[in-house]
């Protein structure tokens, strides 16, 4: 009874500690508030019940393979969709933005270092979201996840191969991007 | 003087930001999320204890008792394969032999027939 009570706190900590990451990335990837959610859960519900059991250290790979599956199921979808809707001569409606994203930190006293940090951060995220979905992914799970070649390649179900081209194309992209904004 | 390589540096800057960003998700999201954690807990909470509520039991019970009937009735109803008892060696004979069953059938008839048969002999031998 204790050991389960255990695993459950373990497992709440584990989660607690990733979904704000796996949100964003789900995010990044949908462009859209209420879907980035609905993929994040759907992972944590896929996650508890069929990985739950498997070695604490292989916990984060598993994890953000399953929300990566999860994405691309969406992407499929959303193509299939986008192209019925274009044959039936409609465009697929889009959410509005979150409305508390926009407001400012109000934890930052300096305004204009905070204007800054916001307008840069805005201007990466808008950058990430439009690099092509597999860069994305390898670029968020290697730089900001911090996983090495080889989880990344299987978190992505791909080579290793795969993963550095991606991943170098990602920061090569970005860079310029970043780079052009502040000059 | 900072002598990190410059990918290094844009690598922090990057993180830092996204890390800035993914602190500021706002409440709305912020509670969606936590709710999404503690469905997703309680599933497996479910997983766990499933298996020991009452209605699993007399789930699991009905069927136990629905296949110790069935097995019951198949027993009985089943034509039986015991062995059967050769009382006499002529009984195993008829059982056993490929000839025809009316022989046996007019068995009386054929022994009157063959008492005639040795009485119209003059040596009693037959004919």
């Amino acid at each position: 009874m204790d050991s389960a009570l255990e695993s459950t706190e373990m497992l709440n900590r584990f989660l607690a500690e990733v979904e704000r990451r796996a949100f964003q990335m789900a995010k990044f990837a949908t462009g859209h508030r209420d879907e980035a959610l609905d993929l994040v859960q759907e992972a944590m519900l896929r996650f508890v019940r069929h990985y739950s059991v498997r070695p604490r250290q292989e916990w984060n790979v598993l994890f953000y393979r399953i929300l990566r599956s999860r994405i691309t199921d969406w992407y499929r979808r959303t193509f299939v969709r986008r192209k019925i809707l274009a044959w039936l001569g409609r465009s697929g409606e889009e959410d509005p933005e979150d409305p508390l994203q926009s407001l400012p930190d109000t934890v930052n006293p300096n305004p204009s270092d905070q204007v800054l940090r916001h307008e840069e951060r805005g201007v990466l995220e808008k950058a990430i979201r439009a690099l092509p979905l597999r860069q994305q992914q390898a670029f968020l799970l290697r730089a900001w996840e911090g996983m090495d070649l080889k989880q990344t390649a299987f978190a992505m179900k791909c080579s290793e191969g795969s993963v550095k081209t991606h991943y170098f194309r990602a920061v090569h992209t970005l860079r310029g991007l970043l780079e052009g904004h502040r000059s | 003087m900072n002598t990190k390589d410059p990918e290094k540096l844009f690598l922090e800057k990057v993180q830092h930001l996204l890390d800035q960003g993914a602190k500021n998700l706002g409440s709305r999201t912020e509670r969606r999320l936590e709710e999404a954690r503690l469905d997703a807990l309680s599933a497996v909470e479910g997983k766990r204890s499933g298996f020991f509520l009452p209605r699993r039991w007399v789930l699991a019970g009905s069927f136990a008792m629905a296949t110790l009937v069935a097995a019951a009735l198949f027993f009985l109803l089943s034509p039986s394969t015991e062995t059967l008892p050769a009382g006499d060696l002529d009984e195993l004979e008829i059982i056993t032999s490929r000839e025809r069953l009316d022989i046996y059938q007019n068995l009386d008839f054929y022994r009157w027939l063959g008492s005639k048969e040795n009485r119209m002999r003059p040596n009693g031998k037959g004919l």
